[in-house]
């Protein structure tokens, strides 16, 4: 069984010229984890996670405070937004470099590559490197999983 | 006489390094100690056991009791939790938790390393402060401010006045009296001015004062029964150092047993714990102890001597406020330990040719301890609040803090020559 099987066909995706804020306005409207940034000629040159654009909201004191238990409520941070001007930049500002897998990969195999490599959607491309999917840890979770019932 | 010369190349070649910060401070120690060893042994006047005696193993070993102390503690929270005490009591009131996180690091720091205190302070503040919704960088450049000013007030809290301890020698006792009366002052005329410099920082509502209360610093500690531990032992130490001389005990000694009582009693991780001490800081000051007696074996110091005779006829009292001031503009812009080892002999020189140096010792600490507060560079507790900044949405640049470090430096070194002024007699 192929990652091709579980995988969403239709993808959204955004121009490289975009701004921040007309990405946070796919994943909202989309509902989705990822959005695959592409040039003008339709091509993949990145990606941006919901959780890139959710670090323009994490305080600080995350990265330098290991267990944060004892801060029962996050206060100003709670209701503090990004600024304009952030929300304005270029969505290639804050772009991750991208982690495919080919469409007739097995499916435990991209499992174990989203585990390893931290990522919970993944793109998925055809021989000639052209995106005709994406994948989520559910979408291949759940499709193992229904395997199961074949077990005697 | 050519002995000599060469040392002196040496000295100030690797002074040259470490101040302008082209090579590792303890690399060019290092390397510089053994090249002073390698040509004494040619030239016949330094030998590896001269060089060895050269060493202060009392400074070391102080350094390295109290590092593997602070390397057990950090883990347990302990400063997190009296921080979040800090807040709790401040009841979101800037001014207020202003003066309580002050008054924390400055206590920390008269018994730590200023550089532990502010790693283990700072991050917390930043968290503190976030959550109230108001700017963390008056809190932070205050925090490595007072810790600097904080470490002056006793033997164990700089390592200068580790130093200047074991060379004069000073008792734990001596700095209470003549130290700790002067930073008390100085604290006070700082905190003044800081408030006035951070007046606009200061003067507002945090957005939501009431998210400290909900904090719980019960919560912030990991190992609450190892910090009650590290807790009594560290007590037990300090409770030594005020009588080490009435025993007769270097303070050294008082740090390692109390470490090696650590260990026995909480067992860590011993490698991790070990890992947590700076050994290259300790690796310096041997380096650098290496390459004084080697300019003492070849005559550098008694020629030095000779040339600062006609200075035993300025006014001592003059003689002592200008080397505040100069070892603290110096202290400002480059590291505080090689001005400090450079000088120790110097001081004892200027006591061979008859004057009386027990104030000069005082101004020497005084100078070193203070002077780190004019340049964002001017010490590492300086260093490490600025780069932690560097990761944060407000980085604390050399023009944030130029504004405001070179008006405590001259506060602290005014207040200072004052007061040195009045209690010379005592000194």
């Amino acid at each position: 069984m192929t990652v091709s099987t579980c995988m969403k066909r239709h993808v959204v995706s955004i121009h490289s010229s975009d701004s921040i804020r007309s990405a946070a306005a796919i994943f909202v409207k989309k509902h989705i984890g990822l959005l695959p940034v592409v040039d003008d000629k339709n091509k993949v040159i990145g990606v941006v996670g919901l959780r890139d654009l959710l670090t323009l909201e994490m305080p600080d004191f995350i990265e330098f405070i290991e267990d944060v238990d004892f801060v029962h409520d996050f206060g100003a941070v709670e209701t503090t937004r990004p600024d304009a001007e952030t929300l304005d930049q270029p969505v290639t500002s804050i772009l991750k470099s991208v982690f495919t897998v080919e469409e007739d990969c097995g499916l435990l195999r991209a499992y174990a590559l989203m585990l390893q490599h931290n990522l919970h959607d993944m793109p998925v491309v055809n021989k000639k490197g052209e995106l005709v999917g994406i994948t989520s840890r559910v979408d291949i979770g759940t499709k193992i999983l229904s395997l199961w019932s074949s077990v005697e | 006489m050519l002995a000599g010369i060469i040392v002196v190349v040496i000295f100030f070649g690797s002074l040259y390094l470490i101040f302008s910060e082209k090579l590792n401070r303890t690399i060019t120690a290092l390397a510089g100690s053994v090249l002073t060893i390698v040509v004494g042994r040619i030239m016949g006047f330094y030998s590896e056991e001269q060089a060895i005696t050269a060493i202060d193993f009392n400074t070391l070993g102080l350094l390295l009791g109290m590092m593997i102390l602070v390397a057990m503690l950090e883990p347990t929270g302990f400063f997190q939790y009296l921080a979040v005490l800090a807040a709790r009591s401040s009841k979101g009131n800037p001014t207020r938790l202003f003066i309580l996180l002050a008054a924390i690091t400055t206590i920390l720091s008269m018994f730590l390393d200023n550089v532990t205190t502010v790693v283990l302070i700072a991050p917390v503040t930043l968290l503190i402060c976030e959550i109230l919704g108001i700017m963390s960088m008056p809190f932070l450049i205050t925090e490595a401010l007072i810790s600097n000013i904080g470490g002056v007030a006793t033997l164990v809290g700089d390592p200068p006045n580790v130093l200047i301890a074991s060379a004069a020698p000073f008792s734990f006792n001596d700095f209470l009296i003549h130290s700790l009366p002067i930073v008390l002052v100085v604290w006070v005329g700082v905190m003044f001015l800081l408030k006035y410099l951070f007046r606009a920082e200061l003067d507002v509502r945090p957005r939501k004062a009431k998210a400290v209360m909900k904090l719980n610093p019960a919560e912030t500690l990991n190992h609450p029964a190892t910090a009650r531990q590290l807790l009594i032992v560290l007590g037990a130490a300090i409770l030594f150092f005020f009588v080490h001389h009435f025993l007769h005990v270097d303070p050294s000694l008082v740090a390692l047993t109390a470490a090696a009582l650590a260990l026995v009693w909480v067992r860590p991780d011993i490698n991790q714990t070990l890992k947590h001490v700076e050994w290259s800081v300790l690796v310096f000051f041997g380096a650098l102890f290496v390459m004084v007696g080697g300019l003492e074996a070849a005559g550098v110091l008694d020629a030095l001597i000779g040339l600062l005779e006609p200075l035993a006829s300025v006014p001592p009292i003059l003689f002592g406020i200008g080397m505040i001031w100069v070892v603290a503009l110096l202290s400002a812009v480059v590291d505080n330990v090689p001005i400090t080892i450079a000088l120790i002999p110097v001081i004892h020189g200027l006591g061979a040719s008859g004057m009386d140096v027990q104030p000069l010792w005082w101004a020497l600490a005084f100078g070193a301890g203070f002077g780190g507060t004019g340049t964002i560079i001017g010490s590492t507790a300086n260093v490490i609040v600025a780069n932690l900044s560097e990761r944060t949405r407000h980085p604390i640049t050399p023009a944030i803090w130029n504004k405001r470090g070179p008006w405590v430096l001259l506060t602290t070194c005014a207040i200072t020559s004052v007061l040195y002024a009045i209690l010379y007699w005592t000194f």
